[in-house]
């Protein structure tokens, strides 16, 4: 659906984006996660038509964006970071508007809005004004608008940015929709565990350059390579310590009279088979609990490695 | 390019209007034209009725007003057109860029010639409202004879090549500059020297000629004139005595039968449809279509 190869973009001598190649697939959410400035949303309006890439090639369902940009354009709903609204403009008539800019008949444009504000929950704030709309509405709204053609590829950058919790959960319920509707999805965010529910792939971009990209599962198995097990034992702790010591999962152990944190490498069924052990010797277990492992440590992880095999 | 975006269809049109004409605002600043229009005629009428008493019941007194007054209120309008059209073109683009709307409307299916057609009609609309409406007050004059509906039309289809022209320059700016306050002083700037410096220079040039030449009459009409429309319309005002190659010297168009007025408005809506394509290009943000052919 969405092909990068070896994307450059330079501001005079400042290199945003730095030789990216990437592969997003029909039905794929692809998380770009990375800091401020790292080139999410550079790479986001190349791939947007908004903008030219110093080098490489961006294709959408196998188009050049550089050559019929009119075509990708039909194919892709944007949202971008920042963008503001008409003033003296209703919601209905904003919706129509950009319909309209998609070539639509007021039939599909009447019909798709309708669809479309249901599917945001601004049913009721039909006849509003736009600018009189609260920010998390406008960014709903937004994604409305940049469904209004029923596109195939979805660029949103940072489309729950701003938003208060309430705002975020309600956006991402949204997304999680869009989901379901398999429309394939290029989604920005500066947090990592802001996408790891939503998405099946994730990027990470840091300083213009791509460090890391795979699927999401991946990235769940490094985090589940640094499980903490927290296990309580009522007695029995000598034992239970020599079972653990056997264990060539168990990488590191602190244990503190009863209570011991074991640094796992595991799978959950591994887990499951440590448990069973523990029950087998007679060990009475009273908690069994594993700590979930951070994205964040996983980022910065991923991060350095990637600067210590390039030497930076 | 795109013709199916045509008037009825271009959204931005379409929208702009639904948003101009939405509340008072339009309705009371054309109110307000016609006023101004409407009393500075009528104080006009007045100095000429008292000025000329003597001989205000014959015929020719009140055809003379006539064209007087149809003169005064012709270059009124004109001069209040140069001055109104820049502030409604040059925050076209300028502006949604400002509101952040120009990435919204250029990610749409909308091409570049689309916008740019788009907001020069609908930011037009306004001025044309304007010139549509003061129709009926130009009409009164009729009433005193020497002005024909001939005249007229000719007058006001001036105005519109000027207004279109002028609103092409604003246009043009406004992709340009990042705000609207830039671009609308930097049109106004332009205009204004485009005005006063072709004048300028076509004087000298006249009388450069004139004192290479030695001759007295019929010098060449300097070419910079051509873009300046107040030496159009002047030659409309002085259709009845031969128009401005009289006073100025020998038009270009003279041997095809072209009136300065028609050449004048050829050369401005040339130098308008450029500004218009560089406005295009200015806004796409593709530029260059990438060549598939590799290099060896
Ligand atoms: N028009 C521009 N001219 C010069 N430099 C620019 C321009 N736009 C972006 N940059 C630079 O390019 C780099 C990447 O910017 P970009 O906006 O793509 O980052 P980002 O990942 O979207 O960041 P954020 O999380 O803050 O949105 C930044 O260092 C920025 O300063
Ligand atoms: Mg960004």
């Amino acid at each position: 659906m969405l092909v990068i190869e070896n994307l450059i973009k330079k501001y005079g001598d400042f290199t945003a984006v730095d030789n990216i190649s990437l592969e997003i697939r029909e039905g794929d959410i692809y998380g770009f996660v990375g800091p401020n400035g790292a080139g999410k949303t550079t790479t986001m309006r190349i791939a947007a038509t908004l903008m030219e890439a110093t080098s490489g090639t961006v294709l959408v369902d196998g188009i050049d964006v550089r050559e019929d940009y009119l075509k990708v354009r039909g194919k892709i709903g944007y949202m971008p970071d920042f963008f503001g609204v008409y003033d003296n403009l209703k919601v209905d008539e904003y919706m129509d508007f950009y319909g309209s800019c998609y070539g639509l008949s007021r039939a599909e444009r009447e019909k798709r809005t309708d669809e479309l504000l249901e599917l945001v929950n601004l049913r009721d704030k039909k006849d509003s004004y736009v600018d009189t709309l609260s920010r998390g509405m406008k960014q709903r709204l937004c994604l409305a608008r940049s469904l209004i053609h029923n596109p195939e590829l979805l660029i949103l950058d940072e489309p729950a940015s701003g938003m208060d919790p309430r705002a975020r959960i309600e956006m991402k319920g949204i997304l999680k929709t869009l989901k379901g509707m398999k429309k394939t999805i290029l989604i920005s965010s500066h947090i990592l565990h802001e996408l790891s529910e939503l998405c099946t792939h994730i990027g990470i971009i840091e300083r213009g350059k791509l460090v890391y990209s795979g699927e999401i599962q991946d990235i769940m198995r490094r985090i589940t390579g640094r499980t903490i097990l927290k296990i309580e034992v009522l007695s029995e702790r000598e034992k239970a310590l020599a079972l653990f010591r056997e264990q060539p999962l168990v990488e590191d152990i602190y244990g503190e009279e009863n209570s011991f944190e074991l640094s796992f490498s595991g799978s959950d069924e591994d887990m499951a088979e440590l448990l069973r052990h523990l029950v087998l010797q007679g060990i009475p277990v009273k908690t069994f609990v594993k700590e979930e492992g951070s994205l964040e440590e996983v980022f910065m992880e991923v991060t350095r490695e990637y600067e210590l095999e390039n030497g930076n | 390019m795109n013709l199916k975006m045509g008037i009825k269809r271009n959204p931005v049109i379409t929208s702009e209007m639904k948003i101009k004409m939405r509340g008072w605002r339009t309705a009371l600043a054309v109110a307000a034209y016609l006023a101004v229009l409407l009393f500075i005629g009528f104080l006009y009428y007045l100095t000429f009725i008292e000025s000329s008493y003597s001989y205000r019941n014959t015929v020719n007194a009140f055809q003379e007003m006539g064209i007087q007054l149809y003169s005064m209120l012709a270059v009124l309008q004109f001069s209040l057109l140069i001055l109104i059209t820049p502030a409604q073109t040059a925050g076209s683009i300028s502006g949604e860029r400002e509101k952040q709307t120009l990435d919204l409307l250029l990610s749409t299916k909308i091409s570049s010639f689309g916008i740019i057609f788009g907001k020069l009609i609908s930011s037009m609309s306004y001025v044309l409202l304007l010139i549509i409406t003061s129709i009926p007050l130009f009409s009164l004059i009729f009433l005193f004879g020497g002005v024909t509906p001939g005249d007229m039309i000719k007058l006001f289809l001036f105005y519109i090549i000027t207004v279109f022209s002028v609103g092409s320059i604003g246009i043009f700016f406004s992709t340009v500059f990042k705000r609207t306050v830039t671009s609308t002083v930097i049109t106004y700037i332009v205009i204004f020297f485009l005005g006063l410096i072709s004048v300028i220079l076509g004087i000298y040039m006249i009388q450069a000629q004139v004192r290479g030449t030695g001759h007295l009459t019929n010098p060449r009409i300097p070419f910079i004139l051509y873009i300046n429309p107040a030496v159009g319309l002047a030659d409309i005002l002085t259709a009845e005595q031969g128009g401005v190659s009289q006073f100025l010297g020998y038009n270009i168009g003279t041997q095809t039968g072209l009136d300065f007025w028609i050449i004048n408005s050829i050369v401005m809506m040339t130098i308008a449809a450029g500004l218009l394509y560089a406005g295009v290009k200015k806004i796409n943000p593709i530029h260059r279509k990438k060549k598939r052919k590799k290099q060896a």
